[in-house]
């Protein structure tokens, strides 16, 4: 399956390539992207382009000289499944995982799903500098180091302005999930 | 369209920034009364319920199956059946009914028929139950206590001040999940420092919050969320049996717990399966019962947001509430999240479990500022402590907690950040300085304490997690250190585990360490001069107003 969606300054380009294997390289890290993720929803929750997200969260894996791997999820719409096999496929054991709303974890393999590294679950705070902040310090992780955490935003008002939207795109994600479809490698353009 | 003064004025009031929408019941976007939630029934053959809401045995899922084999009292359910919904309904409020015949009812009959119930009545009604139905007499309260920094000292000398203003249960989590038993460690310091006998939790990832539980760093759990549809719970990686084996787990060691559900979250996660909120959160409590757990949290909790954007959304949580009740299972009744921008509108929303009382009026009174609150914000945060002490004065209401001095309340401050500097020192964590313990003690929040090096402190949690400490390590240190007062109670709080008393429904503990609960403080509530009353002694701390004017200053 492949959709283009031209819009006004990026076209993100997300499209199924293989199933998805354990990694062998040390030096990768998983994107999880969840089943609507570039190809229903192209927007985040604040309508960031998907594409300057993932532009964002690869410069900033590759800043510390590791690599991004995508893969998406289809038998789950929850983001610490998705990151979870994320993280077990990775040749680091390092994931990313990220829903289309723009909520975001990081994962490491040996975690149960859910819990986690870093948990950034206000999507309505972020914007594409944090999302290269994560990107880099996924990859510290995955290089065995134990950097400071991204600094922690909340806004105790976002769920009141934000909870139906969040609701609504996440039926989107549920229409895209498949229980029985395996995680698959993706191609990625942005 | 020429503007109106007024109306745009009223545009721009708090309570239009809040997110509002219509029903649409197809998805499951309704709060209660759905058409296309189920009619009452069941059918019993030879002792086993064989149809329940319209559903045969055969087309069971499996939270039916579980619901109705372990969560309905058969023996009774062909009587409690055949009784009208709407004179179950006049029963809830008819003050020469009491309570222990309405449980009986309620826990012989199916989900849609409680349901069914709650449809007949307003939301004074609803009030009016609720006081009678609560398990436990005397109302309490609970706190949440965390900061953005996940601060150890910060959260202890939290911690102290809220158990020193009455809270029975104290909850924590963290920002960042790695530093999990520190918080833990600084709440359950915290708590025994400001009041002996307050409960303490850390609500984590199951397997790191049962684990925190048996090491005895914490007393109590609730984040133990169930669903009301198969999906839901299966994509959260559960089972009816899976949850009801984790309860047992804390059970076998002597901790108390509750689930937690709330209408709205099976739509959240995008199943609801056509049904109502409020029918829904319906099964999550027979299914809390049938796990044979003693407590719920619910009141919408995360869902908040979204449940209060539609009609009758205050009313469904209500609701929800006092089924809990009905069902004798201890409420925590939510109040625990920020939802509005309107102080008008959640002022209101907490009358409605605040004049009643429930076993705990809030799941999660914010003791700290709203934008340190790692649970995206409470509905009430440490701002409207003098808003909630007034209230009770104003209508001589126990909401749970009680006024204190400024003095008392930095002693208490001071006292707990000294105790964990000490424990901190002597499990060879990343030193607490003196400049924390003095800024911990005057704080309003995280960005009045100076900095910690988190990668260091998280490094240092793991390890010691590996080494196997535990609750009596903390115990020694204590009792060795001077601190023998606070090393007792920590001490008692670990016998309490093998007393198991408190584990009884809604249960808490006085500062004598007696525990209080539905089975030896029972709500017989039988209208004016019955149930819980205001004691004298009580009455005079609940009044304090140490602003108010005294005759004798004139």
């Amino acid at each position: 399956m492949t959709e283009a969606i031209n819009q006004d300054h990026a076209i993100l380009e997300v499209k199924e390539w293989k199933e998805a294997l354990p990694g062998q390289s040390a030096d990768e890290v998983v994107i999880a992207l969840s089943p609507a993720f570039g190809t229903q929803l192209t927007k985040s929750i604040i309508d960031i382009d998907l594409g300057t997200i993932l532009k964002e969260l690869c410069a900033g894996i590759e800043e510390e000289g590791m690599k991004p791997r995508f893969i998406k999820v289809f038998n789950s719409t929850d983001l610490a499944i998705i990151a979870s096999q994320g993280s077990r496929l990775s040749g680091s054991g390092i994931c990313v995982g990220m829903q289309s709303r723009g909520t975001t974890v990081i994962h490491q393999r040996d975690l149960v799903p859910l819990d986690n590294l870093e948990l950034f679950p206000q999507a309505p705070l972020y914007d594409e500098k944090i999302y290269r902040k994560i990107g880099r310090n996924a990859a510290k992780y995955a290089k065995g180091e134990n950097p400071e955490p991204v600094e922690i935003l909340n806004d105790y008002m976002v769920p009141s302005k934000y909870l139906i939207k969040s609701t609504l795109m996440h039926f989107k994600e549920g229409e895209m999930m498949d229980k029985s479809k395996k995680a698959m490698d993706m191609k990625v353009e942005f | 369209m020429k503007r109106s003064k007024r109306f745009e004025k009223l545009e721009q009031m708090p309570i239009n920034k809040d997110g509002f929408a219509y029903e649409w019941e197809e998805v499951g976007l309704v709060c209660m009364e759905s058409p296309f939630d189920p009619t009452p029934s069941l059918k019993i053959e030879n002792g086993i319920i064989v149809e329940m809401d319209g559903k045969e045995r055969k087309d069971f899922d499996s939270l039916d199956k579980f619901i109705a084999d372990y969560g309905i009292d058969v023996s009774y359910a062909e009587e409690a059946m055949a009784i009208d919904s709407l004179e179950i309904a006049r029963m809830l409020v008819d003050i020469h009914v009491p309570r222990e015949k309405i449980v009986k009812i309620c826990c012989a009959s199916s989900p849609a028929k409680v349901t069914e119930i709650m449809n007949h009545l307003n939301v004074v009604e609803m009030m009016m139950a609720q006081m009678k139905m609560r398990a436990r007499k005397r109302p309490a309260n609970q706190a949440h206590a965390t900061n953005l920094d996940d601060n150890p000292v910060l959260l202890c000398a939290d911690a102290a001040e809220e158990a020193t203003r009455g809270f029975a249960e104290l909850e924590t989590t963290c920002a960042l999940a790695r530093y999990a038993p520190l918080n833990a460690i600084a709440l359950m310091l915290g708590a025994q420092t400001g009041r002996a006998g307050t409960l303490n939790q850390c609500s984590m990832e199951e397997a790191t919050e049962l684990e925190l539980g048996m090491r005895g760093f914490t007393s109590y759990a609730e984040t133990l969320s169930v669903y009301g549809t198969e999906t839901v719970l299966i994509d959260g990686g559960d089972t009816a049996y899976s949850k009801a084996f984790l309860a047992s787990a804390y059970a076998s060691r002597g901790i108390k717990i509750r689930f937690t559900s709330g209408t709205g979250s099976e739509v959240l996660m995008g199943s609801a399966e056509g049904r109502s909120m409020l029918y829904l959160e319906v099964r999550c409590l027979f299914l809390t019962k049938a796990c044979g757990v003693q407590g719920i949290q619910n009141g919408s909790i995360n869902a908040i947001p979204l449940v209060a954007a539609l009609p009758n959304g205050f009313r469904a949580m209500a609701a929800e509430c006092l089924i809990a009740s009905m069902l004798n299972i201890e409420v925590a009744s939510g109040n625990d999240t920020a939802f509005t921008h309107s102080d008008f509108r959640r002022g209101s929303k907490l009358m409605m479990q605040f004049m009643p009382g429930t076993d705990f009026v809030t799941s999660g009174y914010g003791g700290i500022p709203n934008f340190d609150n790692v649970f995206a914000g409470s509905n009430e945060d440490c701002d409207d402590y003098d808003d909630y002490y007034t209230l009770q004065r104003d209508m001589k209401v126990d909401g749970g907690i009680v006024p204190v001095k400024e003095e008392d309340a930095l002693a208490a401050r001071n006292k707990a950040a000294k105790i964990i500097q000490c424990v901190f020192a002597e499990l060879g964590l990343p030193e607490i300085t003196d400049e924390e313990v003095e800024a911990a003690t005057y704080a309003y929040s995280y960005k009045d304490m100076p900095p910690r090096n988190k990668a260091e402190d998280m490094k240092a949690a793991t390890a010691m997690m590996d080494k196997g400490t535990n609750g009596f390590d903390i115990v020694r240190i204590l009792y060795e250190n001077g601190f023998e007062d606070v090393a007792h109670r920590l001490m008692e709080m670990l016998k309490q585990r093998v007393i198991g008393d408190y584990l009884h429904t809604s249960a808490i503990f006085d500062e004598e360490f007696r525990v209080i609960s539905a089975v030896n403080d029972r709500n017989d509530y039988m209208g004016p001069g019955t149930g819980y009353r205001l004691s004298d002694e009580r009455w005079a701390r609940l009044k304090e107003k140490y602003s108010a004017l005294k005759p004798q200053d004139i």
